[in-house]
């Protein structure tokens, strides 16, 4: 099956001033998302993310390397392929004189949306980001949180195949950001949308990726899916146990399962690949032992201890 | 946009109004004859047009610069021919309507006489004020995907000074020698030489249609080329990123 973004090698470094020496923001990228991922790119400020999102979309050219997006290298077919994509980015700016609805058909008309069509599918994204009630409202007008909900209708009024999303709840409350998280899903599910995103909230990442790549000083650190990325860093759900008087003398580094640990007085910290078919286990061991358990202690991985682990 | 934009009427109506005002008042003040009076104000009426026909064509990635929206519009499958030829067509439009506007003005208020090139000569000043305005709109569109916001002004300035050196309100007699030489590489001084003609001012250079029209093809050329370098450039060197900030 043919990947639906295939980047290999993808370089990028500018000037920060005129004759000054060029700064590396991207180095040696290679990337690989299968059609309908929602693939997260993930890394501290500074890393590339938005670079490699806009090489990706068609907005930057690279300096080495090639990328192909829906089997379309992303400079010499941009034209095609800008048909096939969109993007919504962080930080909404739309033209300040145009109404809500005006700001659509818009965007509608530059990919050659016309006449009942266009109606339809304003109607539509109208209606599917709850903006009827602003429709006629000034883009200056609005709040962070609708102009954001602009900024995501609009990523749709070409049925893309391909969705870039910059950080698309940054700026939403709460309740919307997870409105805007369950409808991302929706279309993944229901249309098999590609998507690539990058958040700087891991929670979000954890919600809807199906595999994270993780940017570090413009390299790609590491890549895949939570699970995967778990088993290669040697990174899993914590177990504590704490005794009522003293650990239970058994050889932990063996227990199933552990891939670390840690005794400290009467509390013995694990670390499981998976804690949910390892705790009985465990569990029965240390009763075995004939230790008594004051306190059972269980916080599973996130996506967090990945992120830390590797981009510091 | 422009029905949202009260600059917009003020470009259209209420400047041209005030430039041909002043302008007409002073002519009656000098109490000139009416061919003195037609040069006059059929440069007054140049520079209006030119400015609100360049100015759609600057305005089509202005206002997405304004409103940092430039990197959606580039995401969109349009090309730059489809920016210039919509946007075009809109200066076309407008710049007409200020045309007709300034010129019905000065001849009811002023007496000027515009008919006496006939609608053939008129038709061709019309092309040359167009060609000029499309080419001042390409290098201002040029310059603004080069240094962004910053060069708003210079571009405005540029054009005004291109004004001025081909001979606006004076013939191209009256400037210095060198500023002459300038003049001659600026297709509307041929423009307005071979309009005026036709109310008695002598012709200071040979053929200005064949060079006011030569000049024009090469510089809408090289001006189309510089926009699709400076577009590239843009795009490589991440403009389009970074003026949507």
């Amino acid at each position: 099956m043919q990947p639906a973004i295939f980047a290999e090698g993808i370089g990028k470094s500018y000037r920060e001033r005129m004759l000054g020496p060029r700064k590396a923001v991207l180095r040696e990228v290679d990337l690989e998302v299968i059609p309908g991922a929602i693939f997260g790119v993930l890394g501290p400020n500074g890393a590339g993310k938005t670079t490699l999102i806009s090489i990706l979309a068609t907005l930057l050219h690279p300096d080495t390397g090639a990328a192909r997006v829906l089997g379309l290298d992303v400079v010499k077919e941009a034209g095609k392929l800008r048909q096939r994509i969109n993007l919504a980015a962080a930080g909404a700016h739309f033209l300040w004189c145009l109404s809500v609805e005006e700001n659509l058909r818009f965007y509608g008309r530059l990919y050659g949306l016309g006449g009942r069509a266009l109606t339809a599918k304003v109607e539509g994204l109208l209606d599917l980001f709850q903006l009827r009630e602003q429709r006629r409202v000034l883009f200056e007008h609005l709040s962070t949180g609708l102009k954001q909900r602009l900024m995501l209708a609009k990523a749709l009024i070409n049925d893309p195949e391909l969705l870039f999303l910059d950080e698309p709840t940054s700026g939403l409350d709460q309740d919307m950001a997870q409105h805007i998280r369950e409808e991302i899903l929706r279309l993944n599910r229901k249309t098999g949308l590609t998507i690539l995103l990058t958040t700087h909230n891991l929670r979000e990442a954890e919600m809807l990726c199906s595999e994270v790549g993780f940017l570090k000083e413009g390299r790609l650190a590491a890549r895949g899916s939570i699970p995967d990325l778990q088993r290669r860093l040697g990174l899993g759900d914590h177990l504590s146990l704490i005794f009522r008087d003293s650990p239970a003398p058994l050889e932990y580094a063996r227990l199933p399962g552990v891939l670390a640990h840690r005794i400290q007085e009467a509390r013995v910290d694990l670390v499981l690949d998976r804690a949910e078919i390892r705790l009985a286990a465990i569990l029965e061991a240390v009763a075995h032992a004939g230790h008594e358990l004051a306190q059972v202690k269980v916080k599973p991985m996130d996506l967090e201890e990945i992120y830390r682990e590797v981009t510091h | 946009m422009n029905r949202r934009n009260v600059f917009a009427v003020f470009e259209m109506l209420f400047w041209p109004a005030i430039g041909i005002f002043s302008v007409g008042l002073l002519t009656r003040f000098l109490n000139l004859t009416e061919e003195t009076v037609t040069f006059i104000l059929i440069g007054a009426i140049c520079m209006n047009t030119i400015q609100i026909a360049q100015l759609d064509l600057s305005y089509a990635l202005l206002y997405s610069v304004w409103s940092k929206s430039l990197k959606h519009e580039f995401i969109a499958p349009i090309r730059l021919g489809h920016i210039l030829l919509g946007a075009g067509l809109m200066g076309l439009i407008r710049g007409f309507l200020v045309f007709l506007v300034m010129a019905v003005m000065s001849v009811a208020f002023f007496d000027m006489e515009l008919s006496r090139p006939g609608a053939g000569g008129l038709a061709l000043l019309l092309a040359g004020m167009f060609i000029n305005a499309a080419i001042i709109g390409a290098v201002v569109l040029a310059l603004v995907l080069r240094f962004g916001q910053r060069a708003e002004v210079a571009a405005w300035a540029f054009s005004y000074l291109m004004l001025l050196l081909c001979g606006l309100y004076y013939p191209i007699s009256v400037l210095p020698a060198a500023v002459q030489v300038l003049a001659q590489f600026i297709p509307l001084t041929y423009f307005l030489e071979y309009f005026r003609h036709f109310y008695g001012f002598p012709l200071h250079f040979g053929r200005p249609l064949l060079y006011g029209f030569s000049l024009s093809v090469l510089y809408i050329l090289i001006s189309y080329a510089v926009l699709l370098f400076t577009l590239r450039s843009a795009f490589r060197r991440g403009i389009l990123l970074r003026l949507s900030e």
